[in-house]
């Protein structure tokens, strides 16, 4: 078979763990261009397959594992892939992007992406190699944790260097916000792990030799040479990621009342040092680790029950820190560790405990939890993956546990998903992000706006004017970002290195200012995203893709397949139910200001909403109009 | 006397997280600061978002007896 571009293996194979047999996928040259791979090619597949009556424990639920173009090609922080299915946790469509090594041996085994059909009858898991699919019992697997269900696998398979996935035993008893583990990292939103759990597959290997086509390897080559020497010397790239990594950033949302804490009834938390990016790096940490391929090198690893582990994200600080009233660290460690093993999602997990803590104080569910206290914490996380006692309840989420107990109006999710460590009446913008949100309350699917708003700019974070242009501008750029295979973290070296070396200088004060007044020049460049046909200089991804895949791009073709992207995954939403009314925030977001002293600190939701459905082309109900589908070739 | 926190890479670099010193006037402070440690420069300074107590602040900003200046240096990306 001969494909036109670089960059793919050609393969997506459809696998029906019912009748445990394999068969190709049909994906064209034109399905590359229009969908490029990991989550867009994900929408794509599921769109033609999904109807709106699946639920996310059936056999007609596929999980679709995807890999990007660049994924194995050398370019920076490639070796990412995606899995993406109906969510236990939100009843839509979930993506889920990890940085474990298994995408890049799925390619080396000579595959895109693998389609997991229907159920497997007994306990299984699956080996993969260059000719095979294999499926073993999964008995001598099923109740270990992931770290020592990975170790069995190396025994197993008898070698070191191959791909795997497994999920622990939060998946196998389906607790709602299970996660999927590939090495140490995690696709650990949405709820995916126990989709596998409910599919009876506990884990997936994949090995093989094969190398990735690249188009012009010796441009290709300079041009990551390029590439990676701009990531180093960027300030964030080069210099906070590599020390603080995204912990750093926990002083800094402090200091603009971002903080998420006590269940984000505030955004100032007062111990914060004590869990902040700055006390691990000095007192905890042992050194950076980075994702293969990857030159920023983020994590944190750290010492926890006398092993070297991975530390935590600033979610999980933020979340199980001052968001329950916790300034002991070394807890915090401890619990990530622990969320990794058990294979659950710390954000959904802390979120959880936090919604449950304030539930308990206000009397409204009298579960034994509440903000600080807590000694029992580990034991609960044990009881929420083994579906013990209180634990069996927790496992269900926020918003289920607010449906029966009351207090909606501080379950802090969007569409079922807890929302991340943002606290958004101080960046108004990250709060449009969280309610439109395809997979519900995340802060990187929801455009990241709290980058212009505080952490890392200073844009004026309680106006609306201009958010909505933005939230959508960032989103189909971090979409295709996400498609083609990266880190999203690439894009943050998208900011002019002198915008923040100069936070206090004249420049930096004009764009803060200029910000909130070019939302006409955004959408223009969303409604025409042609008329940006160029390569940007601060922009490296669009010319990797022309050198490395042989596929035209630009700019503005690179937006307009993100859009498509986010358009698509939309429309799936859609037929499940979503409209402009589950595009929402809990009440303590948007009627009750942060600041009593400030009215103005509260989200107002339905003005950016409004301009948000304007500038992405869909009607007063949030769903796309005909001729949006039309224009971005989605029918 | 002034309070002077330090964060974000430039606490780590510099190893100093909090200290007290005279100064009346924010160009003062950050002379002073620079004498503390040979790994804290004026341009390092530059770069640092100021708050005084807990108000945006500038290098032109005076002081006052009591005050709480922080230096952090801008950070992004989660």
């Amino acid at each position: 078979m001969s494909l036109k571009y670089s960059g793919y293996m050609g393969k997506v194979m459809a696998v029906d763990l019912t009748t445990e047999t394999v068969s190709e996928y049909p994906w064209s040259d034109t399905e590359r261009e229009l969908y490029i791979g990991g989550k867009i090619m994900a929408a794509r597949i599921l769109a033609d397959h999904l109807t709106g009556k699946e639920t996310a424990f059936s056999e007609d639920n596929w999980v679709v594992i995807s890999t990007g173009p660049l994924t194995g090609t050398g370019a920076p922080s490639s070796a990412r892939f995606n899995i993406s299915a109906l969510s236990p946790q939100t009843g839509i469509l979930a993506s889920s992007n990890c940085g474990g090594s298994f995408g890049l041996y799925l390619k080396k085994a000579g595959y895109d992406a693998l389609i997991l059909k229907g159920q497997c009858r007994k306990k299984r898991w699956l080996e993969i190699n260059e000719e095979q699919f294999i499926f073993h019992d999964a008995d001598e697997l099923w109740g270990t944790k992931t770290g020592e269900c990975q170790e069995k696998l190396i025994e197993l398979i008898g070698k070191k260097n191959f791909g795997k996935l497994c999920i622990g035993p939060a998946g196998e008893n389906l607790v709602k916000y299970a996660s999927i583990v590939s090495d140490e990292r995690s696709a650990g939103r949405t709820g995916l792990g126990a989709v596998l759990g409910w599919k009876n597959l506990k884990a997936i290997t994949v090995s093989g030799t094969k190398m990735v086509p690249v188009h012009d390897k010796e441009q290709t080559a300079q041009w990551i040479k390029k590439w990676v020497s701009y990531l180093q010397s960027h300030p964030l790239t080069g210099k906070q990621l590599p020390k603080l990594g995204t912990a750093g950033l926990v002083s800094s949302m402090q200091m603009h009342g971002l903080l998420s804490t006590r269940n984000a009834s505030a955004g100032h938390f007062e111990d914060f040092e004590k869990v902040s990016g700055e006390t691990l790096a000095e007192e905890y940490n042992i050194t950076n680790k980075g994702c293969a391929t990857c030159p920023i090198r983020c994590a944190r690893t750290v010492k926890v029950y006398d092993k070297t582990v991975k530390g935590p994200e600033l979610e999980t600080l933020v979340l199980l820190g001052g968001n329950i009233g916790n300034c002991n660290l070394q807890k915090i460690l401890d619990w990530n560790y622990e969320l990794d093993e058990l294979g659950m999602d710390t954000i959904s997990a802390a979120g959880t405990i936090a919604w449950a803590m304030e539930a308990n104080e206000k009397g409204l569910w009298h579960n034994g939890l509440s903000f600080g206290s807590i000694d029992t914490l580990s034991s609960i996380f044990d009881d929420i993956a083994h579906r013990r006692g209180i634990g069996d309840e927790l496992a269900e989420g926020t918003k289920r546990l607010s449906e029966k107990y009351g207090g909606k109006e501080f379950a802090m999710h969007s569409k079922g998903l807890e929302l991340s460590a943002y606290e958004p009446r101080r960046a108004v913008g990250q709060g449009l992000g969280y309610a439109v949100s395809n997979r519900g309350g995340c802060h990187l699917n929801g455009g990241y706006l709290v980058i212009l708003e505080g952490l890392g700019l200073n844009v004026d974070s309680q106006t609306p004017k201009a958010k909505a242009d933005f939230t959508m501008l960032f989103q189909d750029l971090m979409e295709m970002i996400s498609a083609s295979g990266q880190c999203l973290f690439t894009s943050y070296a998208f900011f002019p290195a002198f915008l923040l070396n100069k936070p206090n200088g004249m420049l930096v004060k004009i764009v803060n200012f200029a910000a909130t007044h070019v939302g006409w020049a955004v959408r223009l460049i969303n409604k025409f995203p042609r008329i940006c046909a160029l390569h940007l200089p601060m922009f490296h991804h669009t010319k990797m893709f022309t050198l490395a895949i042989g596929m035209k791009m630009d700019f503005g073709h690179y937006i307009e397949i993100g859009e498509r992207g986010y358009n698509l995954e939309r429309m799936i939403n859609n037929r499940f139910g979503i409209t402009a009314e589950n595009d929402k925030l809990p009440k303590r977001l948007t009627n009750v200001p942060q600041d009593p002293k400030h009215p103005e600190t509260k989200v107002p939701l339905e003005t950016m909403k409004k301009t948000y459905y304007q500038a992405r082309g869909w009607d007063k109900n949030g769903i796309p109009k005909e001729k949006t589908l039309r224009r971005l070739k989605i029918k | 006397m002034i309070t002077v926190k330090l964060f974000g890479l430039l606490r780590i670099e510099s190893g100093i997280k909090e200290l007290h010193l005279e100064a009346d006037t924010m160009k003062q402070l950050c002379d002073n600061l620079c004498l503390q440690s040979e790994r804290i420069s004026k341009k390092d300074l530059d770069k640092c978002i100021i708050l005084i107590n807990g108000n945006k602040g500038n290098k032109r900003s005076k002081l006052q007896d009591g005050d709480t200046v922080i230096f952090m240096s801008p950070v992004a990306g989660g």
